[in-house]
């Protein structure tokens, strides 16, 4: 079985990687014929995977429940909440309005999901707030020049900053066009060289991590 | 315990309070202060001010409820911008969670201008696979989504005339919280399709996309809501986003003099510490 487990999808990744990597450069209607179907695979097994995280967060939450694990009433909410939205989306066909009305799946989503993660994102600033004035301190040359760059960014993205100070907006400009910019793309090499660096490992069976720890 | 000491423990709650009153005493008397234009946003108005009338233009909203506060102005301002010129509108969201909110503010705007579904505009929806939508879109967009969010079929829906796939399409905005977003829109998207690209995000990621900004790779990027006010300046109708200018303003000044006086108890403890360190030596 070892054929099944290890060097069938070994082969498939081979042959994939190879075609697909080769597919970019080649426009023939066929080659694109092949882009397609394959990316609508894609799509169908993008949609299984929520199935997946459904069944995974299900799971996780009904073992804490199971076993009263701290803060146990939470998963509660979690299952009731989920259950409640799944039931009243399954009635209203997944519909937010009917002719122009707010359906009650409309109104869960516009007065429950819409304000909460609202507010989840919102609370941040108190809290960025807060870290800033206990850690973002100058203990050394490095943290000083940061936390300069960073007072003249906060000041030249307002417009009272650019008001008391007309120069930090040009200032701010020169310091994420160029500063920021230039450690970025360097991240952003660094990183893409990575990338094709491990999807060749893939690729060629070196980086076998996907296919899991079982036996062989 | 010396008073610096005492400020650097100050009760966390002290800082929400100021934050707190900083965000609502500015929304409730507004100054109004002048807001200048930033060229990355006015590179994303004036292409769409080039665009002939009738061109394709494609929304994609790629955020969730969370980021409502920065990106909803955003499109917006993108909308109305885009309904006013008379420019085909196709709106779609590779986020799940956005999706009612993304056709909200779409068939809102739309019904604002006097345009019709159909006709002048079309919300597609969200299909699952992220890049991969993005990739089928652009080798046949009816493959990918063979009806809109109204379950209406595509093909045939004026709006969508003479569209077969992304390579037909004038312009594209992503207006993005994260990954997927911008990025994959270019790489997945612009890079084979050669459609002009553009973007919108939350402040937070704004300066890591300034090297795709700065080498062409989009030809514009409105960040956070100062992004979005800016929009609302040149379109001539401001709105949310002007309006919490000042909020922000505040808020950032708040900040940085929690920074300064944060660094002013550090260094004043620091250096006592170091004289009594001398004095202990000597």
């Amino acid at each position: 079985m070892i054929f099944f487990r290890r060097q069938l999808p070994l082969l498939i990744t081979l042959v994939t990687g190879i075609v697909f990597a080769a597919q970019y450069y080649v426009p023939h209607p066929a080659s694109e014929e092949m882009l397609t179907t394959v990316t609508k695979w894609l799509q169908i097994i993008g949609g299984f995977a929520l199935v997946l995280g459904v069944t995974s967060l299900f799971h996780i939450h009904a073992v804490k429940i199971r076993r009263k694990e701290p803060g146990w009433g939470y998963s509660f909410v979690l299952y009731a909440a989920m259950l409640g939205t799944i039931a009243v989306g399954l009635w209203r066909e997944g519909k937010e309005t009917v002719n122009g009305g707010m359906t009650a799946f409309g109104w869960i989503y516009n007065f429950m999901m819409v304000p909460l993660q609202g507010t989840m994102f919102a609370i941040l600033a108190f809290f960025i707030a807060s870290a800033a004035y206990r850690s973002f301190r100058a203990r050394s040359r490095e943290a000083a020049v940061l936390l300069i760059a960073a007072i003249i960014v906060m000041m030249g993205r307002v417009p009272l900053g650019e008001y008391l100070v007309p120069i930090s907006g040009d200032i701010t400009q020169w310091i994420l066009n160029v500063l920021n910019a230039s450690v970025r793309r360097a991240i952003l090499i660094g990183v893409s060289l990575g990338a094709v660096a491990l999807s060749l490992k893939i690729i060629f069976g070196v980086e076998r991590a996907y296919l899991g720890g079982g036996k062989e | 315990m010396t008073f610096a000491e005492r400020m650097l423990k100050i009760d966390r709650r002290i800082i929400f309070a100021v934050i707190g009153l900083c965000t609502l005493l500015p929304l409730l008397y507004p100054v109004g202060l002048a807001i200048r234009i930033s060229p990355e946003v006015k590179a994303v108005h004036d292409y769409i001010e080039s665009l002939p009338e009738g061109s394709v233009f494609l929304l994609s909203l790629d955020f969730d409820p969370a980021s409502k506060p920065e990106l909803y102005p955003q499109a917006v301002a993108l909308l109305r911008h885009a309904f006013k010129h008379n420019l085909r509108v196709i709106g779609m969201t590779l986020w799940l969670p956005g999706t009612g909110m993304a056709n909200e503010v779409i068939t809102r705007i739309a019904e604002e201008q006097g345009k019709v579904n159909g006709k002048d505009y079309v919300f597609l929806g969200w299909s699952p696979g992220g890049s991969s939508v993005i990739i089928n879109m652009g080798q046949d967009l009816y493959k990918a989504f063979p009806t809109d969010y109204g379950n209406q079929p595509t093909k045939g829906l004026a709006v969508l005339n003479g569209v077969q796939n992304l390579r037909d399409v004038s312009y594209v905005v992503s207006l993005a919280a994260g990954t997927t977003g911008i990025e994959t829109w270019y790489v997945f998207g612009k890079d084979k399709y050669k459609f002009e690209l553009g973007g919108g995000c939350t402040g937070v990621i704004a300066p890591g996309l300034y090297p795709l900004l700065r080498s062409g790779q989009i030809n514009g990027l409105i960040g956070g809501l100062r992004g979005a006010a800016e929009y609302e300046v040149l379109i001539g109708q401001k709105g949310r986003a002007v309006a919490g200018m000042d909020a922000q303003s505040v808020t950032h000044f708040a900040i940085i003099v929690l920074v300064i006086l944060c660094n002013v108890f550090y260094l004043s403890i620091r250096k006592a510490r170091q004289a009594q360190g001398q004095g202990g030596h000597s």
